[in-house]
């Protein structure tokens, strides 16, 4: 469970995030719409603790995180997955270090065990084959692929995921969504994904909050959504 | 006069954050989380790649150093003198500085391009988001590495220059192979040697402080890692500099 309750984020004198709040449920898909600059990218990070509000709460599993220090944090993300949006994959790493870099930071697991569970994921996100490779030897789509096999190699319960699909070409689009949307099913991860990918979030999610201003200014199921008078929303179902 | 004033607090904020980032290094390895694969791997990496440059300009050095000396020093016919003055200035003076330069240009400008790439392509923030410091993983490693290179390529530096003033000395100058070696060995006392290699300690922290810093400070993507890795550099180069009249003084005072 994970409850945002006034979360306030300004940078300099620009506002980014006006006291959002609003529940994710566990098991549940929620995606973040909202055009670029809304500040999806900023509000995932707080999710995670990787920015501290100005105040505001964030509390995950009761536990309020923006209370936590660094190194309690660091503890803390473990048990979460992030998906950056370019990746953001070591360069200097193959995809298959990669992939096996948080479990040989946070388990004990022995060298043999880590290959057939990183082999399994990799084989999962279709990359057989591209373990030796390196990042910079990758399609946009294959890393993206990559950083998802390693964003969910802990088998975490919490999954966030910013924009996967930008960049990409529509059929990539949709594969990597589809992609998300079994893997966190099989996992049963509670996930947070932000997008400006309307068609296909709602696709795959649960439930969608649509964000501007740094407000919610429409939120619900994708049938509600699709009723919603919104008008950025209306232009895209029209 | 604001300006001025705002500009002062700027730098004080600055300075007291490069600390605090030091300080989280520092901590590190106190608590004896060095993570000796990776130092090794960067030994390895910064080794190599300033080695043979550090070679070159040391054994240029010398032999310069030999050539001009040996214009003045024949004038009062002590021309064997050339051997203590290139060994004294080599071990007390240029192979620290000129090292620490090439040191700079090669490994520090190298650390923080990378690091810098990896802050704007958000690989320092992913190490964040999986639960490791970056500061453990990845400065602690390349700042222990640094702390241990430098002062082994000083020393290198050292050999290589006395080799390349002996050239000069015995094959062109005349001076004779023996007198040549006695003379450098009975010049080069503990203190000289001591006083030259402690300071490069400190340069190493220097250097490898502002490479790692200015890495996690860039941003601007690649724009961005351009300024930072110019910055640092030319940072490093005064700090070197500037903090070696100090410490040389110090060191005078003490040892003499
Ligand atoms: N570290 C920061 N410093 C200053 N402004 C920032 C910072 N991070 C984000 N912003 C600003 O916050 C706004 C929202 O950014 P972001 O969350 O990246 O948008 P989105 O992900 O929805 O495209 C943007 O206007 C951006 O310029
Ligand atoms: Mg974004």
């Amino acid at each position: 469970m994970i409850k945002v309750n006034k979360l306030f984020k300004q940078f300099g004198s620009q506002v980014v995030l006006n006291e959002i709040s609003f529940e994710i449920k566990p098991g549940e898909l929620l995606v973040i719409l909202g055009e670029s600059g809304s500040g999806k990218s900023v509000l995932l990070q707080h999710l995670i603790g990787l920015i501290k509000p100005d105040h505001g709460v964030v509390e995950i599993e009761g536990r309020d995180i923006t209370k936590l220090r660094e190194s309690d944090l660091l503890r803390v993300r473990r048990d979460m997955g992030y998906l950056f949006q370019d990746g953001a994959l070591y360069d200097f790493m193959t995809v298959y270090e990669n992939a096996a870099f948080p479990l040989r930071e946070h388990t004990r697991l022995k060298r043999k065990d880590i290959k057939t569970k990183v082999l399994d994921i990799l084989k999962m996100v279709d990359l057989k084959g591209a373990e030796g490779k390196f990042p910079s030897q990758l399609s946009g789509g294959m890393r993206k692929r990559a950083a998802l096999a390693r964003a969910v190699i802990m088998d975490s319960k919490i999954l966030f995921c910013d924009e996967p699909t930008s960049g990409l070409d529509p059929i990539k689009s949709r594969n990597i969504m589809d992609l998300i949307n079994t893997i966190v099913r099989k996992l049963k991860c509670t996930t947070v994904i932000a997008s400006h990918d309307i068609i296909n979030s709602l696709r795959i999610a649960d439930r969608l909050i649509l964000i501007r201003q740094g407000q919610i200014v429409a939120a619900g199921t994708p049938a509600e959504l699709r009723s919603s008078k919104d008008a950025y929303l209306q232009e895209f179902f029209n | 006069m604001s300006f001025i004033f705002n500009h002062f607090i700027k730098f004080i904020a600055g300075v007291g954050e490069a600390l605090f980032f030091l300080l989280d290094v520092v901590k590190y390895i106190i608590l004896g989380r060095i993570r000796w694969s990776e130092v090794l791997k960067q030994i390895f990496e910064q080794g190599i790649q300033s080695v043979v440059i550090i070679c070159l300009t040391s054994m240029a050095s010398g032999a310069v150093l030999a050539l001009q000396s040996y214009v003045m020093l024949n004038r009062f016919g002590s021309k064997e003198l050339v051997a203590q003055l290139v060994a004294l200035s080599l071990v007390r003076e240029l192979s620290p500085v000129f090292s620490s330069f090439v040191f700079t240009g090669k490994v520090g400008a190298r650390i923080t391009a990378e690091l810098g790439t990896m802050k704007v392509n958000d690989q320092l923030t992913a190490t964040r988001a999986m639960g490791v410091d970056p500061v453990e993983f990845l400065v602690v490693p390349r700042m222990v590495a640094c702390f241990l290179v430098l002062p082994g390529l000083v020393v290198l530096s050292e050999v290589v220059g006395i080799w390349g003033g002996y050239m000069v000395g015995v094959y062109s100058a005349g001076i004779s192979s023996s007198t040549y070696i006695h003379q450098t060995l009975s010049a080069v006392g503990m203190v000289d040697f001591f006083s030259g290699f402690t300071k490069t300690f400190l340069f190493a922290l220097l250097i490898s402080w502002v490479a790692c810093y200015q890495g996690f400070k860039t941003s601007g993507g690649s724009l961005g890692v351009g300024q930072y890795t110019t910055k640092a550099v030319a940072l490093s180069y005064i700090l070197v500099v500037v903090s070696n009249v100090f410490v040389t003084k110090i060191i005078l005072v003490f040892w003499g």
